[in-house]
């Protein structure tokens, strides 16, 4: 399939999911999706077009924190990035661990870095950060405090 | 001068610990060992384990996670053991100053003998302060 066949695949396929389809150059497409609908879209890029699994990431903007999960389809060298905005308060959405492994470590890293929950996921528990590190406290959202008494934050001059 | 650093300075051996850096000054320690400086004419050798080294360069900004492991280090060190500090992320935290992760300079950690500034220093630089280092244990700073 070329890259124009594979646009209108997917908008024809995932029409009640897909919210926005930017095609923003030719290497970039960026397709926002309804988090209910994510594993459904992300299995049949990952499985059916054959995509690589690069990366996810998360972002936290305020108004909503989002997830941006990209693939790369490298016989026609695109990369697609699934959008997915989760509410602030309560942020969750479904793992995507059961259908590739390479999600797992990811969504741990986001669990405890954003604080979002991975429904479904099979080992949910911090990657990175310090064993001290207190619960419910995420510091790459906007609203981070904080948390150390003990820090120092001067350079002592 | 103790019996001990004195025949420390001599052919002093050195255990490089990266908490965290950037590389950035790693690879400029490692020019210190190549032909064009070749700290090791000065007896200065990079030694693989602690419990063989005098002296602990140090270098990146020390995160909650390494500073564990830091303190694990030197307190393996057989005494007495300097500590150099190498490049801004070790001696105040630079950029990293306000980040979550980093909550105490190295200074704060252990206690550090020498400082040498840069990001990253300079070989030239690295080598003044071992020059530095000795002098100051030989009293004549």
């Amino acid at each position: 399939m070329t890259r124009e066949e594979i646009l209108n695949d997917l908008k024809k396929r995932f029409k009640n999911d897909i919210i926005d389809l930017l095609d923003k150059s030719p290497k970039r497409v960026y397709i926002e999706i309804k988090p209910e609908s994510l594993v459904k879209v992300a299995t049949y890029i990952f499985k059916d077009l054959e995509a690589r699994f690069n990366i996810a990431s998360g972002v936290d903007a305020r108004t909503h924190i989002e997830i941006l999960y990209h693939f790369s389809i490298e016989y026609l060298n695109v990369l697609i990035s699934l959008r997915v905005k989760l509410d602030r308060k309560n942020p969750a959405i479904d793992s995507l661990a059961q259908v590739f492994k390479g999600a797992n470590w990811i969504e741990r890293e986001m669990y405890e870095l954003l604080g979002i929950d991975f429904r479904g996921h099979p080992d949910l528990r911090r990657l990175l950060l310090a064993d001290e590190w207190p619960e419910g406290v995420y510091p790459l959202r906007s609203d981070y405090k904080e948390w150390d008494k003990k820090a120092i934050r001067d350079r002592g001059v | 001068m103790k019996l001990t650093l004195k025949a420390l300075l001599k052919s002093p051996w050195v255990f490089h610990l990266s908490t965290g850096s950037c590389n950035n000054c790693d690879i400029e320690i490692l020019d210190c060992l190549t032909p064009r400086f070749d700290i090791e004419r000065f007896g200065m050798l990079l030694a693989p384990s602690i419990k063989h080294a005098d002296v602990l360069l140090v270098t990146g900004s020390c995160n909650r996670k390494s500073a564990i492991r830091l303190k694990r280090l030197y307190e393996q060190a057989p005494k007495p053991c300097l500590v150099v500090a190498i490049g801004e992320c070790s001696l105040s935290r630079g950029m990293f100053i306000h980040s979550y992760n980093c909550p105490l300079p190295l200074d704060k950690i252990i206690p550090v003998d020498a400082y040498i500034p840069g990001c990253p220093p300079k070989p030239e630089a690295i080598i003044a302060g071992a020059v530095k280092l000795i002098q100051k244990i030989k009293g004549n700073v």
